[in-house]
Formats: structure tokens, sequence, C-alpha cells
């Protein structure tokens, strides 16, 4: 039961109410206050006020203030007109009720209200906070490219100024020689036959400069300088060969470093493969080709198996290993012959072996690991060792916990091991 | 590596854009004039010779010439500035001179090499340098051959494998240290690492060293001085500079290298009128421009007291990506600064100009 707080005290003026509320030692806060159009609520628990006014004000702009263990609202009347009292008081508990359930949809309403016209305004400042930062980019850009296309325009002016420089130059040039070269020549001529006696070099330096200074005119040079130059030029060099030694290289393809690491990868498997295959040579020169081939060889054992030619299927197993010691399915097969020969350990070793080899453990090699767990654990169940042989079988389940034959050989070393446990 | 910050940095403006109908495999500049030629393959498996002239914003076709076989490479380099003959290499190992007036009949032609002639050089041409005009080819057959155009057939040196050694295709030749008529000497730099320094005067191997990646693009600073500095390219977007003053007699020659890209260097040129400035193509469509400074003192003594060089240090002054396809083949115009044309294998010619060189 809320304890009602009653000592309220109000006045009012044409168009506003002022109410006093004192609190009684609650603490209150802005959301213990509820207001609506004729609908006034404090609730602080356990203490409770409220007041179903007398006429609807405007609660938007009202206001109430807290403090000093007092609230105190302003409240601003919809229509100004004096009231006869807070409350209304000859409302029945209906009405009243309605009017609260009224006063909490409104408010709900307008608190929805408010929400969505926050989000729009929010979205809005975001559009302008973007347009504006885009037309900062825009500009930021245009007058880089502004730079550019004055660079741009500087050049290609510069470009055809020299062009044109170019050609009135030559134009230029081509008069001003032709004079200067009806005067030289009678040095010229003098010169020429000097150099006959003379070395080549002191002179060149002279007439080379001489030339230079001409160099700019193309079509408009005398014979004169052009024999010459002729002249000046040594004899085609006496022909000779260098010898050249490369770096060794194996492949045909261009020196990558960053291919390198692979290169030498390949060579050494290449390497490694020959060394086995000239590793025994003499005894391999009377096999056919095909005998030389691990999996064809794999095969051959795998029909000598089924035919009953355990220790044929074994040689198979052997020469194949020899030539390619990295197949699993190998080691596998061979300790099944090994099983069937009864040669346990040997049996043992080649599953181990074979399941050295199956890792990574993927799904892919189930199948395998499971046959070479059970091969292992029927060996070391022949040899007695049965606890090892649990620990394959279970090893085996784990991996294909649906084959029952698995279980059921399981079981069976199970009760074994008890059986002997018991009696020992 | 330090950088030329901020607006006075060089700018690669791209001045032309010419669309071609087959690809160009090599563009040159026609010395003192604003025409360019490019060489390269059409799609019928005949070489195309196209000579343009910038005007304005334009390249203009000046002529068009084909030829049998498809043409990798050309050079300017051993004619003189009257003649302006253009010595080509082709797909099957043929060299070719020929005067653009007349293009029918070549002026000189060998059949060089067996294989294709991936890289041509001239010098001694052009006014630039003294000695005889020669030029150098080089080839998938492995052999490097220098020929005089006033000796028919056979060339005057010929650098060719050991007999019995598998032999390694040569990407690319320059000549450098024509500094008199005696001195020349040819770098190859070839696909399995190896670059070679011959020297024409001793007719003997100067120096060689492998830089792990196959060698696309060398060339001297100058070809006409005593060798100042000479740039390697290779795949894997690696390149190496050498301080070739300084020759120690078992380390050779000090170098810097600088990884650019992650794609091969094409190209490498130097500025004809800025030896320390070098542009570099890329497989990825870029251009590099970079400027390489030398060090306090070029020249130390070693531990035996023997001489080695110090190299410098590399800085990137500016970097633009052009196309997406790897940009083959580039050329500085001799006669205006900054002036160069690119042609890349997406079968465009681009004329670009490089603002701002002279402020570096």
């Amino acid at each position: 039961m809320p304890v009602w707080l009653r000592e309220h005290s109000w006045r009012q003026s044409l168009t506003a109410v002022y109410l006093s509320l004192p609190l009684r030692g609650a603490r209150a806060s802005a959301a213990n206050i509820f207001c609506s159009e004729q609908y006034l609520k404090v609730s602080i628990p356990p203490f409770l006020f409220e007041a179903v006014l007398y006429a609807p004000i405007d609660d938007t702009n009202s206001t109430a203030k807290i403090g000093n263990g007092n609230i105190f609202f302003t409240l601003y009347k919809k229509e100004p007109a004096m009231w006869d009292s807070l409350t209304l008081t000859n409302a029945d508990k209906e009405k009243l009720q309605h009017l609260r359930e009224n006063a909490v949809i409104k408010a709900q309403e307008k608190a929805k209200e408010e929400t969505e016209a926050k989000k729009i305004t929010k979205q809005e400042h975001k559009k302008y906070a973007l347009e504006a930062t885009m037309k900062l980019e825009e500009t930021e850009r245009k007058r880089i490219e502004d730079l550019k296309e004055k660079e741009r325009q500087k050049v290609t002016k510069e470009l055809e100024l020299w062009k044109n420089q170019q050609k009135d130059g030559d134009k230029y040039k081509s008069i001003q020689t032709k004079e200067e070269l009806h005067q030289e020549i009678e040095p010229l001529k003098e010169r020429k036959n000097e150099k006959m006696n003379k070395t080549q070099i002191p002179n060149e330096g002279s007439s080379k400069r001489r030339f230079k200074s001409t160099r700019g005119c193309h079509g408009s040079c005398s014979i004169f300088s052009q024999d010459l130059m002729e002249e000046q030029l040594p004899a085609p060099r006496a022909a000779a060969t260098i010898k050249v030694n490369f770096t060794p290289r194996v492949f045909p393809t261009a020196l990558r470093e960053s291919r390198v690491a692979e290169e030498e990868e390949w060579l050494h498997k290449q390497a490694e493969a020959r060394r086995i295959i000239n590793s025994d040579l003499s005894e391999l020169e009377d096999l056919k080709e095909e005998e030389k081939n691990p999996d064809w060889l794999k095969d051959k054992g795998n029909k000598m198996f089924a035919m009953g030619d355990y220790l044929g299927a074994v040689n198979a197993y052997n020469l194949a290993v020899r030539l390619n010691n990295k197949l699993p399915l190998l080691y596998l097969n061979r300790a099944a012959c090994h099983l069937k020969l009864r040669n346990l350990h040997k049996a043992i070793e080649d599953s181990s072996k074979a399941l050295e080899l199956l890792t990574p453990p993927v799904p892919d090699n189930e199948n395998a690991r499971v046959k070479a767990h059970v091969r292992r654990g029927t060996a070391f169940c022949q040899l007695e060792l049965y606890t090892e042989g649990l620990q394959d079988y279970e090893a085996a389940l784990k991996i294909d916990p649906k084959n029952k034959i698995i279980e059921k050989d399981a079981e069976k070393i199970r009760q074994l091991i008890q059986g002997t446990v018991q009696s020992s | 590596m330090s950088a030329v910050l901020g607006p006075e940095r060089p700018q690669v403006v791209s001045h032309v854009q010419q669309a071609l109908s087959y690809t160009v495999f090599d563009c040159k500049w026609v010395p003192r004039s604003a025409r360019l030629m490019c060489l390269g393959s059409a799609a019928r498996g005949t070489g195309v010779i196209q000579l343009y002239e910038l005007h304005g914003a334009r390249l203009e076709v000046l002529r068009e010439i084909e030829k049998p076989k498809p043409i990798k490479c050309g050079t300017f380099g051993a004619t003189s500035l009257q003649q302006r003959y253009l010595a080509t290499g082709d797909f099957d190992g043929n060299l070719n001179i020929w005067n653009l007036e007349a293009p029918e009949i070549p002026v000189y032609s060998v059949k060089g090499h067996k294989e294709i002639i991936n890289s041509i050089d001239g010098v001694g041409g052009l006014g630039i340098g003294e000695g005889a005009p020669e030029i150098v080819t080089g080839s998938r057959d492995g052999t490097v051959k220098v020929w005089d155009p006033r000796q028919n057939d056979t060339p005057v040196a010929n650098m060719e494998p050991v007999q019995g050694e598998s032999k390694r295709d040569c990407w690319t030749v320059a000549f450098g240290n024509a500094y008199n008529q005696e001195e020349r000497v040819v770098c190859a730099g070839y696909d399995n690492g190896d670059i070679k320094l011959f020297d024409l005067k001793t007719m003997s191997l100067r120096w060689e060293t492998n830089i792990k990646n196959g060698v696309c693009s060398v060339e001297f600073d100058r070809k006409d001085i005593n060798m100042n500095k000479l740039v390697a390219t290779s795949l894997e977007g690696k390149f190496h500079v050498f301080d070739m003053r300084t020759q120690h007699p078992t380390k050779g020659f000090a170098s810097v290298s600088e990884k650019a890209q992650k794609s091969t260097i094409w190209q490498v040129r130097h500025l004809p009128q800025n030896r320390d400035i070098f542009m570099t193509s890329g497989g990825s469509g870029s251009l590099h421009l970079w400027k390489y400074e030398y060090p306090a003192q070029r020249s130390k003594k070693d531990s035996e007291g023997s001489e080695m060089g110090v190299a410098g240090s590399l800085s990137l002054l500016q970097n633009v990506t052009l196309s997406t396809q790897p940009i083959s083949s580039l050329d500085w115009s001799p006669d205006k600064k900054g002036l160069c044309v690119c042609g890349a294998f997406d079968q465009t010619v681009r004329v670009l100009i490089v603002t701002k060189l002279n402020k570096i």
C-alpha cells in the first residue's frame, strides 16, 4: 500500500498553477515524476502523489523543480481561467481511471514522437556532415588537378617553343655556315695535307672543335667536313673472339631469387630418386621396367596375398619399399602378410611404420589407420600382450566407432584381461 | 633513402598517348629532331618501323615501313648526325642498318645470330665520343657480337660460350668507357644473372659477377667517358648501381642495390643531360625516377692496401603508374631535357615530360 502524500499546497494565477509538494524525506528525481495534460503523478516508493487536474495544462512547457525536500511544480494552463480547485473533486472512480489510462497512453505517444523527431534530426545532421566533407574533398582534388593542368600546359608551351626554335635555328645556322664554310675552305685544305704527315690524335682535337660548332646543321654540311671525318675514323678492329663461361644453371629458365628454394628442393628430390634407383643397379638390371614401379609391385603383392602366396607378397612389398619408402600402404599390406605368416614382431613393426607415415590423421586416411591399429592389436594379442592389444583396438574404435567387429573383439580382449587379472 | 618532398619534386606529365596497331618493342628519338621511331611486330608476324613527328598534342605518322621479320630493338648510336641511319636487330638474328629516306634496301645487312637479337647498342656516332662506329648485339644464342658497319659479314669481336658449355640467353648489352679511340668496353647481362664486362682493347673479360636474378637491362651513365657508373636492372624488382671507377682485384666493383617494386624492371635509361638521374620502367606499368648521390669518398683502402670503391646512395624522386602492362622501352630525348618516350605492351606509345629537372 503506497503512502499517499497529501500535504501539498498550491496557488494559482490566471495562466499558471504553482504546486508545492513536500517529500517527507524521500529523494526525488526526474524519473519519478509523470505528467500529462490533465494528470500529474509523483511516485517515490513507498510514497505516492497523484492529481487529476481540474483543467488541462500545457505539459511540455510546465516545469518541476526538485530541491530542499520539496518539489515545486509550475504548470502552465492551456486556457487561462481560474480553477476552483487543483483536482477534479466530483469525478467518479471510473472517470478517474479512464483519465489515468489516457494520460499514460498520451505520454507514451509523446515519447515515441520525440524519439522519431530526434532520429530524423540526427540523420539530417549526418547527411549535412557528409556533404560538407565531400565538398571539401572535391575542392582538394580540383586544386591538385588544376596544378597538374597548369604544369601540363606550361610544359606543352615550352615544347612548342623549343620545336620552333629548332626549326628557326636550323635555317639561321644553315645560312651562317654556308658563309663560314666558304671562308674556311682554304685553311681546311691545308690542314688536310698536314694531317697526312702528323699523327692523328692532336689534330683530331682541333678539327673536332670546329665540327662541334657546325653541329647544328643537317643538310648543308660541305663535302670537305665529311671527308675529314671519314679519314679521322680508325680502321675496323682486328677480329677476335672472347670465350665466355657462364655461371652454371640446370634450368633453361631465367634465374629468379624467389624461385631458388623451390628449384633446390626439386633438384634434391630428383637426386634422391636417381640415387635409389642407381644404388642397387646390379640387382635390378634383370628386372623389367614395370617391375621397378612401386605401385605395380604393390598391386602384384596384393594379388599374391589374395591367392595365399604370403611369402611372395612379402617379397614384392620388400622391393617396393626399397624403391619408395614413403608409401604407408606398402607397410600396411606387408603387416597383414606377416600376420598370416605369424611373424608377429615384424607385423607390429610394419603397422607402426605405416601409422607413422599416416600422419596427419585426417578423414582421408581413416580407413588405413583403422586397419593399421587392428593389425597391430591382433599381433599384440597373439603375443599375449593383451593390454597393448586393447589399446590399439580402442584406438581403432575411436577412429571408427561404428565397426561392430572391432567392438566385439575389443570386448573379448577386455574379458580376457579381466579373466587373467582375476585368476592371477 | 631520402626523398625530395613537396612541390619541388619533378612531375611526370603525360603529354601524348598514341595507340598502335602492333606490339611495340622499342622506341627511340631521332637525334636532333622532334621525331621518334617505334619498332615492333605486327600481328601478321612482320616487322614494323614507324616514324612519328610530335605536333602539339599529337603524334603524326610520317612514315610506316614494313619488314619481313619482326623487329626487336634499334639504335641510332653508331651513325653520324648527317646520315642518321637506324640499326635494327630482328627476331631472326639479322642486323640491318637502314637509311630511312630509302628503306627498301638496307645499307648494311648481316645474319649475325642464330636466334633473336634481344638487345643492340651503338657507339662512335652522333658526334659523341671518339673512335670507330661500332654496333654490339646480344642474342638468345648466348653470343655477344660487335660489328663495324664498314666490315661486312664478320664481327670485329665475338663473345661466345666455351665449346661444349650450355648457352644462356643474353638479354642486354651496352657500350661504355669509349673516351678515346682505343678504349671500349661492352657490358652484357644474361638470363642467369651474369653480368660480364668485356674490354675490347685487350679483347678479354675484365670483370664478371652474378646478381642472382636474370639481368633485364644494363646501361653506363655515359658511353663516352671513363666508365663512371653502371646500372643493371633485373627480375624481381631489383636493380644495382655499380661504381665503376675503382676495381678491386677480388671484390670487383662496389654497388648499391634497390628493390623498387615487386615486378621485373624492364629498362633503365640515364638522362642525357645529367648522368646522375635515371629512370627505371617496371613490369607493373610504372616509371621510377632516381637520383644517385655520390659518397663522401669514392674509394677507400681495404685491409691489404688495395683500393676498393665505395657505393653511394639512391633517392627516389618520383614514381608514376601509366599502364597496366609492362613498359618495355624507354628513351630520353637528347635535345630537350625531360622529354622522353616510352612504349608499353598495351600497344601504346607515350610521350612524357618530366618537369623541374633543373632544380635537382
